[in-house]
């Protein structure tokens, strides 16, 4: 039986971006000219780093676990419904965002984060989330020249 | 010495033109406001305004990036008295004796030691980086790809595993940035790698979007997973800031030794301001003519426990800049963020730096004098202005960094991929919090990483592939004894009972 199922499969990402390393690493020229190392020289140094990291952490993990930490494997008390309204804001705005233009998108992700921190007033949410999200849009695309996505076409 | 001096009043004279002055400004008030609230911290800001430098001329934004710089060194003591959530970590020390003095009723005095000892320490470690960058610049210049090669490989394995918990989980922190930092062209021979035949990956990860992923929405989602929702509330009182002049009698000594601790710290690529505020803090303790006072003792709170930290903390901030500037070496993942903002002038902070942008270097160390001044005065008259950001309540606060976060993102190249990226990384960050893997070496890692490796790759081409070259210089040599000597300091302080977690 295992006790840190989470810190094992941790170790296990790193031993796989470890592989994924290497077979990139092995379709890279080595050729190095003068100085005998080329372009896959450093990417197989750094995926055995991984691999030597991954297995540490593997025997770590199946023995006592990580070694000072405190937090253990609890996640169970974690507020999962919040991490979701956090996460949809984010996701939303991303795909949104070319779609709708950047304030409305910008809104979205405040009321939804909001939400998810335990706000229980998505109106005045909405409010100070334009009201943050106007001036913030002036500034980047007249100060900075930046070019954010204009709400449907140019009427804004 | 003249020289110096020399260069420095021309300094001031770009320092104090109108548009430089609003731009340091700017940046100490967004400084000291970062600093204030807790959940955003001077990496991020900076990397959040980094779009900036696509046209404010070179030594405005990078006058007002340093200006958050350092201003957050002072807003962190603000959170750490008044609620018992320092701002930021190298505030932790700060909050033990300034949080008991502020529970007494002495908020005020512990409020304006931190300030006029972060401003001295802040004047006398900028006066320092003026009289020692030059002599390290030119010291520098004797330096070739071996030497830099294996002086970058120090600064890998300080930032590290001096800090955290667990030296494995550090360098495993650090291997995940060396390994994004691989993605994209290879700086030598041209070659994409890692790219997975996504266009957006030719360029590499944006290390803005990497630092944005993993300190605001790794923050976010590990604040709203794991911390009670309530607000703390337990807010101090604020009261006079005037202090007694057995309170200033008891400061003095201890912002000294804290500048003198904490300057050393700073400008070796030891990481972050941790070290230097504990050993300041366990200092004060020893020397204290008061031990009644300290807040372990069951007292009400030690000025000294206050002033030493608070003044090693800025001193640290200044010396930072030391191998920041000679060497383009950082040693947290703010100074690799403002290497990062140089190279987006096309300018390499190191050796160089002082003679290919001379007017640039000397106008950014006189508006550190200026800064100074001006934090002073905006954190100790005004401190009642500050603390009532820490009004805000949360749900607004983190959807609002949350906002900022994804503009600085999109700002950048204007692609939602990269703002799906910057989820995906800040979910990473999420774990990486939870299993205490500590975050700075990613960014230092990401940063450090390519410029290493066309070090090396040079070293080895004027040695032709002899690896010894690293052994047989002096100077490349001594850095490698180093950091091999470096790799025992965490097993060393941990015997002590030390444990340091990472400043952000």
């Amino acid at each position: 039986m295992l006790k840190h199922p989470v810190q094992l499969a941790i170790a296990i990402a790193f031993l796989a971006l470890a592989a994924v390393f290497a077979m990139g690493a092995s379709q890279l020229p080595s050729d190095g000219g003068y100085a005998g190392v080329g372009s896959s020289f450093v990417p197989w140094v750094v995926s055995a780093f991984l691999g030597v990291i991954g297995l540490l952490l593997a025997y770590q993990a199946v023995t006592t676990g990580f070694r000072s930490l405190d937090a253990g494997d609890a996640i169970g008390s974690a507020d999962r419904r919040g991490a979701l309204w956090v996460s949809a804001g984010i996701l939303l705005m991303a795909a949104l965002i070319t779609r709708i233009g950047f304030v409305p998108a910008a809104t979205i992700l405040f009321v939804c984060a909001a939400r998810g921190f335990g706000s229980v007033r998505p109106v005045r949410d909405i409010a100070i989330g334009a009201f943050i999200s106007f001036p913030v849009f002036w500034l980047f695309t007249l100060v900075l020249d930046v070019n954010l996505p204009r709400l449907i076409n140019d009427w804004l | 010495m003249i020289e110096t001096w020399n260069l420095l009043l021309g300094g001031f004279a770009t320092a104090i033109q109108p548009a430089n002055l609003m731009w340091a400004f700017i940046g100490c008030v967004l400084g000291t406001a970062i600093g204030v609230l807790p959940g955003i911290g001077p990496a991020l800001t900076v990397a959040m305004l980094l779009p900036i430098t696509a046209k404010v001329d070179p030594s405005g934004a990078l006058i007002m990036l340093c200006g958050v710089y350092y201003g957050a060194a002072y807003g962190g003591s603000t959170t750490s008295i008044l609620m018992n959530t320092p701002g930021e970590s190298s505030s932790i020390m700060t909050a033990l004796e300034g949080n008991t003095m502020a529970k007494h009723g002495r908020a005020g005095p512990a409020l304006a030691t931190a300030a006029i000892g972060s401003f001295i320490a802040g004047t006398i470690g900028v006066l320092l980086l003026t009289l020692f960058a030059p002599l390290v610049a030119d010291f520098a210049l004797k330096f070739g790809p071996a030497e830099f090669f294996s002086l970058m490989v120090l600064a890998f394995v300080t930032v590290s595993s001096v800090l955290g918990a667990s030296m494995v989980r550090g360098l495993a922190s650090l291997s995940l940035g060396l390994a994004i930092g691989l993605v994209g062209m290879d700086a030598i021979a041209g070659i994409p790698r890692y790219t997975g035949n996504v266009p957006e990956f030719i360029d590499g990860i944006e290390f803005v979007l990497v630092a944005v992923g993993l300190f605001a929405v790794g923050e976010a989602l590990y604040n709203v997973l794991f911390e009670p929702k309530t607000d703390p509330g337990t807010r101090n009182k604020l009261s006079s800031i005037w202090m007694t002049r057995d309170d200033w009698k008891r400061s003095w000594p201890a912002w000294l030794r804290g500048t003198a601790i904490g300057f050393p710290f700073g400008s070796v690529p030891a990481g972050g301001a941790e070290i230097p505020t504990f050993l300041s803090y366990s200092t004060e303790r020893k020397l204290s003519k008061h031990p009644k006072d300290f807040s372990s003792e069951g007292g009400k709170g030690a000025i000294e426990g206050v002033a030493g930290p608070e003044a090693a903390n800025n001193a640290n901030a200044a010396g930072a800049l030391v191998p920041l500037l000679t060497l383009g070496i950082p040693t947290s993942a703010t100074a690799a963020i403002l290497i990062g903002a140089f190279q987006n002038y096309n300018i390499q902070p190191g050796p160089l730096l002082f003679q290919t942008s001379g007017p640039l270097v000397w106008g950014l160390i006189a508006s550190l004098y200026i800064g100074n001044l001006m934090l002073l005065v905006l954190n100790l008259p005004l401190v009642g202005m500050w603390a009532r950001l820490l009004t805000i309540p949360k749900p607004q606060l983190y959807a609002g960094i949350l906002v900022f976060a994804s503009i600085g993102v999109y700002g950048m190249r204007q692609s939602s991929f990269d703002l799906f990226l910057m989820y995906v990384i800040g979910v990473i960050g999420v774990i990486m919090r939870r299993f205490d893997f500590p975050v700075a070496p990613v960014i230092v890692g990401m940063i450090l990483g390519p410029m290493s490796e066309k070090q090396l790759r040079n070293a080895l081409s004027i040695s032709q592939g002899d690896w010894l070259i690293f052994f047989k210089q002096p100077i490349a040599c001594t850095f490698m004894v180093l950091t091999i000597l470096v790799m025992f300091v965490p097993m060393i302080l941990r015997k002590r009972g030390v444990r340091l977690s990472e400043d952000d």
